[in-house]
């Protein structure tokens, strides 16, 4: 991973557990350990994806960022400072560095306000007065996302959804951010806009030099898009490597499963290998992946796996794997 | 191509308006669809091009008006479901045909259980006496899937996840072994590890009671999983039609080609991704002459003119693209 003067952000055991109330006096029960020691860092210009299945955790990671969610441990540092020890008066100006892309791009917009009332705002966050200067800046702006000029007096209602999402970014980037949270940006998205709302994305990476938190389900999407690929599973980190290497050299048996489930247009054809039964019984295994894994061990029963690296920057949460494939 | 007793749905040139204050939107403008017994047929297209319409015509689920239907027939074993009495309809919807919705959190009643959803097109349908009934729901939604069916039967929608939910759906849709399944969009909204399990699950359901599956998606990575036959579709019109191997390793249609280069996968990386330019017509503005030639990169004078015809490529294979039809021609002749 990244040195630490390096990373643009750095988050280091961030931990997020919600109550479970039961009975009459709503007695804390149990947590879910929603996010339990999650460690990873973005550097400048980079972009990080964080894969997995819906309820382990990604959305959360990206609330515990931007503050929207007080974490219960670990800390996150962006720009060298700790984000969460900060007072909510010293994190305001810090909010504008880290902005949001969200999936549904038809709730995420206001209905009442035109297009340019909802860039408008962050526009005079980011400490632009002059009304005419305003309007010059959200024209700008949807020039940039690619949008017509005349779109700013229009309602959400008249975009489709792909232009949405474009005004939904055009929004992010009106308090000029260094990194900008995107949580499944395309999911809701056809194929046709999916592409160009990736095109999109990587040119203003590359004009604007933006880092991307890029948490989605779609592997393909993210074999393309990211340079670091994070596989989360249960509120943890599993498996974290360059992109090019996890895709060729993928090595907790979560992330083959994941992998497996793709369905690709190469393999016409193709039969997953995962039984259609859910075990969802927790058993008393040490590693939280141990009741589904094929290859699990008595072993595995015993602790729970440690983040070993394998070399290459390539880290992995497997005893099993780790074992066979360190490369030192 | 299996011999024509074998065919189970056949729509021919469907044809649905839809009118209201405006000029009439032509949602599905000519469509044809075959689909054989135990075969799997999958619709292919973006938002709007008329795929869940020409479903919902197939089961007459339209509401008329705003929806017209125009011209066309659509014949389910013989019958001819255009013409049936809504009584007749309802005979053969969720008995031996039925649909897979794309939202379960939209498409099952919060206020039942689980089990009396599944149980009630049984009791619509087919004479069972309580305890068959309830083995019965029992039995299917083992088949689907759902671990301890005996106490999860009792409980409500709110209490299972997003593919459990589906996987209820999916028994609904089981429930009196019908002919043909027609989903749309089943997976769209799930997770890929639950997507896969649902795919198999309707894979191996499919061959053990020789069903018919109809399956719309958008999702070229799901038909390339579990197609037969592909059409797709555009404009309200099929575009290209063939056998899923042809579709993927020869396709002959700008629009089909446009949609897998627009695929993200790791071989891109660092390219730019194909995107098509502008966006699907609305269907009752559409472009005269090819309905794609504003967004078509190998388009000629004609095609703004002329209406394209279906060009034959043998085994089933057809695309409406004369342009990229000639093309092939003149190479095999040099």
């Amino acid at each position: 991973m990244n040195k630490a003067e390096k990373g643009l952000l750095r988050v280091e055991g961030l931990k997020k557990y919600f109550p479970v109330r039961r009975g009459f006096f709503q007695r804390v029960a149990s947590h879910v350990k929603a996010v339990d020691g999650v460690d990873f860092s973005i550097s400048s210009n980079q972009t990080l994806g964080l894969v997995g299945e819906s309820g382990c955790g990604k959305s959360t990671v990206a609330r515990l960022i931007l503050r929207l969610l007080p974490p219960d441990g670990g800390s996150v540092r962006f720009d060298g400072q700790d984000i969460t020890a900060m007072t909510e008066r010293t994190f305001k100006p810090m909010r504008k560095r880290i902005q949001m892309i969200f999936q549904d791009p038809y709730s995420s917009l206001n209905p009442r306000m035109t297009v340019a009332q909802s860039i408008r705002d962050g526009v005079r966050m980011a400490g632009i007065k002059d009304k005419t200067k305003q309007r010059d800046r959200v024209g700008q702006l949807l020039e940039m996302v690619g949008m017509p000029a005349v779109s700013a007096g229009r309602y959400p209602h008249e975009f489709s959804g792909g232009q949405r999402q474009r005004v939904g970014i055009a929004r992010a980037l009106s308090v000029s951010p260094q990194l900008i949270l995107c949580d499944e940006p395309i999911s809701a998205l056809d194929v046709s806009i999916q592409a160009q709302i990736i095109n999109l994305l990587k040119d203003l990476q590359q004009a604007l030099g933006l880092s991307y938190l890029f948490i989605s389900h779609d592997l393909n999407v993210v074999s393309y898009i990211c340079d670091h690929v994070c596989v989360m599973f249960r509120g943890r980190i599993v498996e974290s490597a360059p992109a090019d290497l996890l895709f060729e050299k993928p090595l907790h048996p979560y992330t083959l499963k994941l992998l497996d489930a793709v369905p690709e247009t190469a393999v016409v054809g193709w039969s997953p290998r995962i039984d259609g039964t859910e075990k969802q019984t927790q058993a008393e295994y040490g590693c939280a992946f141990g009741s589904q894994c094929p290859d699990v061990e008595e072993f595995c029963k015993k602790a729970p796996a440690p983040m070993v690296d394998v070399g290459g920057g390539h880290l992995v949460r497997c005893w099993k794997a780790a074992e066979t494939h360190r490369t030192f | 191509m299996n011999p024509d007793s074998d065919l189970l749905l056949s729509i021919k040139d469907l044809k649905v308006h839809f009118v209201g204050d405006g000029p009439v939107a032509k949602a599905v403008d000519g469509v044809c669809v075959q689909v054989h017994r135990g075969q799997t047929v999958c619709i292919v297209g973006e938002s709007g091009c008329g795929k869940t319409v020409t479903a919902l015509a197939t089961l007459g689920l339209l509401k008329q008006p705003p929806a017209v239907i125009a011209g066309g027939s659509i014949a389910f074993d013989g019958l001819k479901m255009l013409e049936m009495t809504p009584s007749q309809l309802r005979e053969v919807r969720g008995s031996r045909i039925s649909m897979i919705f794309q939202e379960p959190m939209t498409s099952l009643n919060p206020v039942f259980t689980i089990g009396d959803q599944v149980a009630e097109a049984m009791t619509a349908h087919k004479q069972l006496n309580e305890d068959q009934l309830k083995k019965r729901v029992i039995e299917l939604l083992t088949d689907v899937g759902i671990v301890d069916a005996d106490h999860r039967m009792g409980d409500y929608p709110h209490q299972l996840s997003g593919g459990q939910r589906q996987r209820v759906m999916i028994a609904m849709a089981l429930a009196c072994e019908p002919d043909l399944i027609i989903a749309d969009e089943p997976t769209t909204a799930l997770d890929v590890t639950v997507q896969a399990q649902i795919l198999a699950l309707l894979k191996a359901l499919k061959q053990k009671k020789n069903m018919a599956l109809q399956y719309i998606t958008h999702d070229l990575g799901v038909v390339a999983a579990i197609a037969d036959q592909v059409y797709v579709m555009y404009a309200g019109l099929v575009v290209e039609q063939g056998p899923a191997h042809a579709i993927f390793s020869n396709a002959r249609h700008p629009y089909t080609l446009a949609l897998l280069d627009s695929l993200p996968t790791k071989e891109k990386r660092g390219k730019r991704l194909y995107s098509i330019p502008g966006s699907v017509p609305h269907p009752a503005y559409r472009p005269v002459g090819c309905p794609f030639h504003p967004r078509c990169s190998s388009k000629r004078s004609f095609c703004e003119t002329d209406f394209p015809a279906m060009c034959d490529y043998g085994e089933g294979h057809r695309a409406r693209c004369p342009v990229l039809f000639d093309a092939q021609a003149g190479e095999g002749g040099a």
